[in-house]
Formats: C-alpha cells, structure tokens, sequence
C-alpha cells in the first residue's frame, strides 16, 4: 500500500508516494537518489544512515517514509550551500576526520544533531551522543578534534 | 618543496565529507535488476534436491540460478585452492552456503522469491573446533582436492596434507630438542583466538552486467581488482580482457575484501538475467561471508635463567571455516614468525590451515600474525614475572636486530624494532620492575593489595588524573608491553603508468585500491616528488582493469612499497623525457636543467625556461600529445616450503604497543586508560594517515582484545547482527592514544618507505592482554576477548588455589 505524503527534503518541499513499510532511507537513496546517506547494519546501530529530521538525528534505515509527513529532512546533500561547505563538513576535512568515507555522512549529521542541542559539548558528551555513530577505520580522535574547532570558534 | 614527509590533505576529502563518493551501491545501471540468495540452514549437508519452479513463476523474478547453471563452467575458485563453488553443488559445507540465488525487479520480489524455493538436505556429521577438525577421524569438508592458477603462492605451499588439513607450514632452526635440554626452564601454554568480524561498514555490495555474451562488467569494492578480474575470467571461461573490473570508492576492507565473495554469482545471475544486477549484503548475510581466522597456538618456550630464549616450539592451528581462500598462505604468513621477534637459536614452527564447517574465515589485518603474537608475548611476560626482571628488558635483551639471521635464512634490514618497543614504553610512562611489583603489589601468586593506596602507588603523573570508577578499592592498575614483526607477502609485483597531458597535469594510473588508507594521497606525493611538480598537479586513477595495469593486490601492508616503488620509476621516466626534450630545445646539457612548476629550466639562468605544453610542442609538433613512464616493479623471493628457507619478505614491518589499563577486579571490568603505539615505518610519506592506520588497527585490536568475538553454537551464529556483535564505538575510545612513529629507511624502499597499515593490530590485544596481567597479579587469560566474566572467573581460579603461572 502506498501513501502519499509531503515532506520537506534538503529545502525542498517534496510530494512523496511511498509504500507502508519503506523506509526513509529506502526512499532518500531509491526514490530520491540521495545516495550520500548509506546503509551499514539496517537495525540502526551503526549511524552511517544518520539524517536530521525537524534538526535531530535519526537512524534513516529504521524510520518508515510515512512518519516523515510534514517534517524536514536534512541529508548530507543539502548541508553545503552554493557550493560552499558546511562549517561540520570543513571542520572533517581540516582535520581530515574520515578515512574510507562511508560512515562520515552519518557521523557528520550526527555532529551537526550534536551542536543544534548543545553548542559546547564537553569530551563526555560528544562521546555518549556520538556512541552510536561507528568509524571502523578509526577517525574518532580526529572527529572530536574537529568538534572542539567547532565549538572553540565563534561559529 | 617535498611532498613527500609532509601531511598533505586527502585527494578524496571534498568527496567524502560532501556526500559525492561514490560507492558501489550507489550506481544504477539502466535496467538493473537485484539478487538475493537462499542460504544453507545447515552446517554440512548433501544438497539432494533443489526445486525454484515457484520462485521462478513469481512475477517480476528475471532469473534464478542454481548449481544447474554451472554446465559449461569451471565452477571452483579460489586464492589458493580452487574449493569454492560458484553455487553449492553437492553439498553445503557451512551454514550460510549459497544454494540458489534471484534476480528479481525489485528487492523484495527477490526476498519473497527466495522463499519459495525447496530445498532437501540431507545433514552430514558436522565439526567446528580447529584442533578437533585436524584430527583423524573428523567428518571431511573436501574429499578431493583442487587445482589452481594461483601459481605463485602454491609453489610455497605444502597442501594436500590430508583430512581437513588443507596446507601445512614449518620453519625451524637449530636442533629443538637439545635446545630445551639446555633450557633451565620451560613454559608450555595454550592460547586461543576467537573468530571476529572485519567490521567494514559498507557491506559486500557488486553489480555485474555483460555487454557481450564474452564480455564481463563488474563494479565491486574488491581490494584485489587484477585477482577479482582472473577469477571471473577462469569460472566463466572468458580471457581476462574480457572481464572490466572497476572498483570506486571502498567503505572498508581491512582484508575483508580481498578475494571474491559475491562477484561470482552476480556475475552468473546478470549473464542469464540478460541484464544489469546488483547485490548488496545484509549485515546478517556479511557475518556468513568473511571473517578473521580463530586460532589455537600451542607454545612451548625454555629459557635461561638470565632471561635468554635457548628453545621454542610452536603448533598453530588456524580455523578457514568451508572454505581456503588465502588461508593457506596467511597461515604461513604467521610460521615463521610464531617465535616472534626474538633471536631463538633453536626453534620448530608448525602452522596448519584447517577447514571447518563455519562461514569462510580470509585474511584480516594482519594475517595469521595477531594469534601467534597474543601468545609469544603473553608468554614473555610471563617468563619475566617469573624470573624477577623488567618486561621490557627481557624483550631488549631478546630482540632481533639488524642484519641478524631469520628464521627464513634471510638477513634482516631496517629493524627499528628496539625503537618501537622504547618508543611504546615511554608512551605509557613505563617505570620498569619497579612499575611491575606496584602495579600488582608483589612477586607471583601474592595475593593483590586490597587498599587504593597501594595500587596506586605505581602511577605516573598522567593516570593519576584519571577519575576513579566505582568501589575505588577494588579497581588494580597496569601496565603491559607487546613488540612484533610481520612479513609482507612475497614474491609480488606491481606496474603503474604515469601519463603527463598536454597542459602539464599528471595522471597516475594504478590498481591499487583506495580502502580508506589514503592510497591515492600517498601515491600522488610519490609522483609528485618523482616529477619534482607540486602534488595538486597529480590525479590517481580507481582501478579499472581496461586501463589500469597489473597489481598483486591491495593488502598485506605492501602498496606504498611495491605502488610507490612502480609510481615513483613510472614518474622519473616521465621526468627524463621532459629534461631531454628540454634539453634539445634550449640547447643545454639535461644535467643543467630542472623540473619545476613552470616546466623545465635552466638552473640560475632566469627566463630560460618553457612551459610543459611549449616542451609537448617541441617532442611532438603541432600534434601536442602526452608523455608516458611506466614501471612494473618486481619483487622476488619466496619460501621453499621443504625447508621453509628463502625470502620470506620483501620488507618487514615492526611495531610495539604499551597499554595501561584500570581494572575492577570485582566487576572485571576494564578501563583503558592510555594507549602508545609505535611503528617503524621506513619513511612516513604522510605522517597524519600513518596516524590513522595506527589509530584504526589499535580500534579494531582494542574492539577484539574486550569484546569482539563470533559466537557459533553447532555451526549456527548466535550473534550475527551488530546488534548482538559490537564495534568499538567513540565510548571504547582509551582516554589517551598516542601513534608514534620510527623512521628506519628501507634501502629499497620508496625514500625509505615500509609499510603500515597492519603494522601495530598484532601488539595491542597481548599489550592489552599483559596490563589486565599485571593489573590481576600475574594472572594472564589465555582465551580472547578479555570479557568481564572471564576476569572475574580467572581471579575466582587464582584466589582457589591455582596458579595463574606457567
């Protein structure tokens, strides 16, 4: 059974037909060729499907499509504007935050969830919110590094 | 000024922190179609009847295959041995086997598919435990044994040893037996590793198409594109030209994806299909597919008193699961270095690579090296509790050095050994035998202090800021070391072209894959300091095998060494012929001329100087065209495998780690509290990406040394999600990690370059492993992971009167 729901995608207010059972990563990477947000574990545990709904993380592979009417999604696409990377996005590459890539979509909504509900996370903190977002390549020094650029400068 | 040396930023950066790379599951092709398989419920079964007649009927399904459509093929391949079937034939060997798989319109029309497929077993006697499976008697995996292609590691390989043994390696020195005659001392223990998961997050994921019915696309995050490209060549009957493999960006390997492991059957559904299809892994389905080998090691050590190693006899029993791929190879990998990095004069290694019916194991960072390595240096630390002396002494004392002879016969080079270990212990503020008797209040079986005070007594000013857990009076600090050596894989090659365009901008093409470990950034300063022009003038190529040449593999440590030795000559070629084309232009001596960002020019004279277009003009005419180097770099060598003697390394690689750990001993719990890698790198081409390698390897040993670990009941996972298995998370992260850096040059080596990116996984679990020891008083758990119970049940052992010695 489909659905006919109106979400707000990456600025965009955007009619969606979506099966009961799809989920919002199924439709952002399907449907909607955003294929910026990955599919790591499918049970919501390892965060590489992280988007922002109405500025919260959320684990894409385990929200159903129809629960996102009337929200805003915030993909990793729509985070750099006219070209110009997003503060969290220049932070990762000035600390060169990633290694084999997949997770940092994810972990850079994650970040971005992070400093929308607190500005100035201690170590404590930006380790227990971003506990659910894994790096097996092992970048976890340089993600909070790039989290204390961003929280030690105005922003 | 030198790329080379410096921390130059990632190439692909702006495409991953943008969202832009592009992976495997992200391309779709016109037409595409997607795969599902049906998989073996049982651990060994004759497959007696396969019915698809109702999944096929299903609407929307386009293909179904199943070991009937192997006719005409050459259905087995395989690294080493040719074992594996496409599609299981007449049996399953391990739970998690693929009998059938779809090709349907859309995913969950193959899902529903799949389930309609009828299948009758008919179960066999099964075996899951490695030194059971080598045992006579055990039910065999493979009654015959297979041929292979794969020429160069089967020449240094005894197989065929019989039963479930599939290959067996040796290396010895010296005469074993008059050595432990001599020992004043003898230690005998068992050790045991777990399987675990790579852990890559981009699950395996390929899409295959055939544009001809002889010819073979296939897009896969393959380490091994060239390997990948002679496989599907050799099942499908095709010459290898006639198979493209094109790996784009990788969401992790760490040796996961070396071999192929669902290219084959996408390439079979795609071919009857008539068209494109992808498949991309569950998590649930990557648990069946790959991971590390566990490991049984069985270690005798004699000694002298003065802390000389005289004798060391060492069986290894690594566990494939169904089916070889590298393994026969991997578990020599860890002979001759089952003694570790210790001049032993008299040693026998023995490692056997065995099947079992659980999923196929494949190489993981490291090989058959982090087994041997939990170990030997578990056994060091037990050897110096014992006689009284500094751990790290009795490691300096017993350390190989430069220009000693190996095991293998050959003479060791570039040994920063000693450096790596000092290096390490400083890391963790290692204070000696005087830091030992603190951490754990006394000599061997004393019972632990039972007072803060005491224990804390050892720390250094860094942990003493550490904040206490609960019940501060039964936490226990320590402190451990772990120092190792690993081979890279030899005898191997790998080519490279340097193609400098019209407008003075350089592509490097290569098969080496970007796994995450900053291959391209690495090799683009490589070429850049070949050429002498800045590095943002070079692009490195994915590979792609239409275009790109021939490489061994991405794995085994080895592409900075063997890609950068073939960039750099590749690049240098493309430099003479620019200085001699200048050279006849302005009419100088080439000596006098140089290579820069404006082109070539003379040296001191200002204004002499032309453009690399102005110098295209000059070598081709008007026809402008491209300047080509290419370099297929060789590296020989190889182990007789009568004698185990030979080359066993093109180079070796050396790291140490020291650990310092709190730990709860009525909860077992374990805090880490600082972590201090240290690896001799040769030469660091980026130090920051060195950093990272070290940082990843000490994660994924850390995520193994406490909790990773593959739990099979009769052949079934009991944790096969990561939901039930974790990685480490930032929560896991040690409160303090260094990643230090020894640069011995490598006389052949890319300026100096070794390599690093398995270089520190095998020290840190038996690092680790010796803190949580000294931390328990000697008390050393011989079975990974160090879960909480354990601990609990070892100092529970210890406190009833065993002896957590010998």
């Amino acid at each position: 059974m489909r659905h006919l729901i109106t979400a707000t995608v990456n600025g965009r207010e955007r009619e969606l037909s979506v099966k009961s059972n799809q989920t919002l990563l199924d439709v952002l990477r399907d449907d909607l060729r955003l294929k910026g947000t990955h599919e790591g574990c499918g049970v919501g545990v390892c965060g590489s499907c992280t988007v922002l709904v109405d500025g919260k993380p959320v684990s894409s592979c385990l929200m159903l499509a129809s629960n996102a009417e009337g929200r805003d999604v915030l993909t990793i696409e729509g985070l750099s504007r006219d070209g110009n990377l997003d503060p969290v996005q220049q932070a990762f590459l000035d600390r060169q935050a990633f290694q084999c890539g997949f997770c940092t979509p994810g972990m850079i909504m994650a970040v971005k969830g992070l400093l929308n509900e607190n500005p100035e996370p201690n170590e404590a903190e930006v380790r227990d919110y971003l506990s659910g977002n894994i790096c097996r390549c092992g970048t976890y020094v340089e993600v909070m590094a790039a989290i204390e650029d961003l929280t030690a400068k105005p922003r | 000024m030198s790329a080379v040396g410096s921390d130059v930023p990632r190439v692909d950066g702006n495409a991953k922190v943008s969202g832009s790379a592009q992976y495997t599951a992200d391309i779709e092709l016109p037409g595409m179609l997607h795969a599902k398989a049906l998989r073996s419920p049982h651990p060994h079964a004759k497959l007696v009847s396969v019915d698809v007649s109702k999944a096929a009927a299903l609407p929307g399904v386009i293909a179904v295959v199943t070991r009937d459509d192997l006719e005409g093929l050459n259905p087995y391949y395989g690294a080493v041995v040719e074992d594996q079937p496409v599609l299981a034939i007449d049996r399953v060997r391990c739970v998690g086997d693929i009998v059938a798989a779809v090709a349907a319109e859309e995913r969950e029309i193959a899902e529903e598919a799949v389930e309609l497929i009828e299948v009758e077993y008919e179960p066999l006697p099964a075996v899951f435990d490695v030194v059971e499976a080598a045992a006579p008697g055990a039910p065999i995996l493979h009654e015959e044994r297979f041929e292979t292609q794969a020429a160069v590691f089967r020449e240094q390989l005894n197989l065929n040893a019989g039963g479930n043994v599939c290959s067996v390696f040796r290396a010895a020195d010296g005469d074993v037996d008059r050595g432990f005659a001599e020992a004043d001392e003898i230690f005998e223990n068992t050790y045991r590793m777990p399987p675990v998961q790579h852990g890559h997050i981009e699950p395996h994921v390929a899409t295959a198409v055939w544009e001809s019915p002889n010819r073979l696309v296939v897009h896969t995050p393959c380490q091994n594109a060239v390997g990948l490209q002679e496989q599907l060549a050799r099942i499908f009957d095709l010459p290898e030209s006639g198979v493209r493999v094109v790996v784009p960006f990788v969401g992790g390997g760490y040796g996961g994806k070396t071999h192929a492991r669902l290219e084959p059957v996408t390439a079979l559904l795609a071919r009857k299909a008539g068209r494109p299809v992808q498949w991309v892994l569950t998590r649930e389905e990557v648990f069946l597919t790959g991971r590390r080998y566990g490991g049984f090691v069985r270690m005798k050590t004699g000694f002298k008193r003065d802390g000389a190693l005289v004798a060391r006899e060492v069986e290894v029993f690594y566990d494939l699961g169904a089916y070889a791929l590298s393994g026969p190879a991997n578990a020599k990998t860890g002979s001759y270095v089952a003694s570790g990095p210790y001049r032993v004069p008299n040693r026998r290694l023995t490692t056997y690579a065995v099947y079992t019916n659980l999923p196929p194991a494949g190489p993981y960072r490291g090989v058959g090296v982090p087994h041997v390595a939990w170990a030997y240096e578990s056994e060091m630390d037990r050897i110096a509790r014992h006689l009284g002396m500094d751990p790290l002494e009795l490691r300096l004392n017993n350390l190989l050095q430069e220009g000693d002879v190996f095991v293998t016969g050959e003479s060791l080079v570039s040994v920063g050994i000693s450096d790596c270990l000092r290096q390490a212990a400083a890391g963790i503020g290692w204070r000696g035998r005087e830091e030992q008797a603190a951490g754990d209040g006394g000599e061997t079986g004393a019972a632990p202090p039972d007072t803060a005070g005491a224990e804390n007594a050892g720390r250094d000013a860094d942990s003493n800021a550490t904040r206490p857990l609960h019940g501060v009076r039964s936490l226990r600090h320590g402190k451990g070391l772990a120092v190792i050596m690993k081979s890279t894989t030899t005898p191997t090659a790998s080519a490279a072209s340097v193609r400098l365009n019209g407008d003075g901008s350089v592509m490097l093409l290569t098969s080496s894959t970007e796994i995450g470990q900053g291959v391209r950034t690495c090799l683009a300063q490589i070429v850049a300091d070949g050429l002498g022009m800045p590095v943002d003038r070079v692009t490195v190529s994915a590979p792609d095998t239409d275009v790109t040449p021939y490489d061994k593999s991405t794995s085994s440590s080895r592409t900075t060494f063997h890609m950068g030795n073939a960039a750099l000559r590749a690049a240098e070629e493309v430099r003479e012929q620019l200085l001699e084309a200048g050279a006849q232009a302005l009419e100088v001596d080439k000596a006098d001329l140089e290579l820069g960002v404006e082109g070539v020019s003379v040296r001191g004279v200002p204004g002499r100087s032309l453009t690399v277009p102005q110098l295209l003009r000059v070598k081709y005419g008007d026809s402008v065209g491209s300047v080509f180097g290419s370099c297929n770099f060789q590296v020989k060598g190889g182990l007789d495998p009568k004698t185990g003697k030979g080359k066993a390394a093109a180079f070796w690689f050396f790291s140490a780690c020291g650990a310092e750990v709190e730990v709860d001993v009525e909860t077992g719990k374990v805090r880490v509290l600082n972590i201090a890698t240290s690896v001799d790198v040769g030469k660091a081409i980026n130090p920051l990406q060195c950093w990272l390698q070290n940082e990843g390897s000490m994660l994924e040993a850390l995520g193994a040394a406490f909790f990773e670990e593959m739990v099979f009941e009769q052949g079934q996972p009991v944790n096969g999600t990561l939901l039930e298995y974790m990685l480490p998370s930032m929560e896991d992260h040690p409160d303090r990690f260094q990643s230090l850096l020894v640069e011995t040059p490598h006389p052949d080596g890319p300026f100096g370059a070794k390599g690093a990116g398995e270089a520190v996984i095998p020290a840190v679990a038996p690092a680790i492993g010796n803190a949580v020891a000294n931390a328990l008083g000697g008390v050393h758990i011989t079975e990974l992971p160090l879960r909480p119970e354990r601990i609990v049940a070892a100092l529970a052992e210890r406190d009833a009167g065993a002896s957590g010695d010998r």
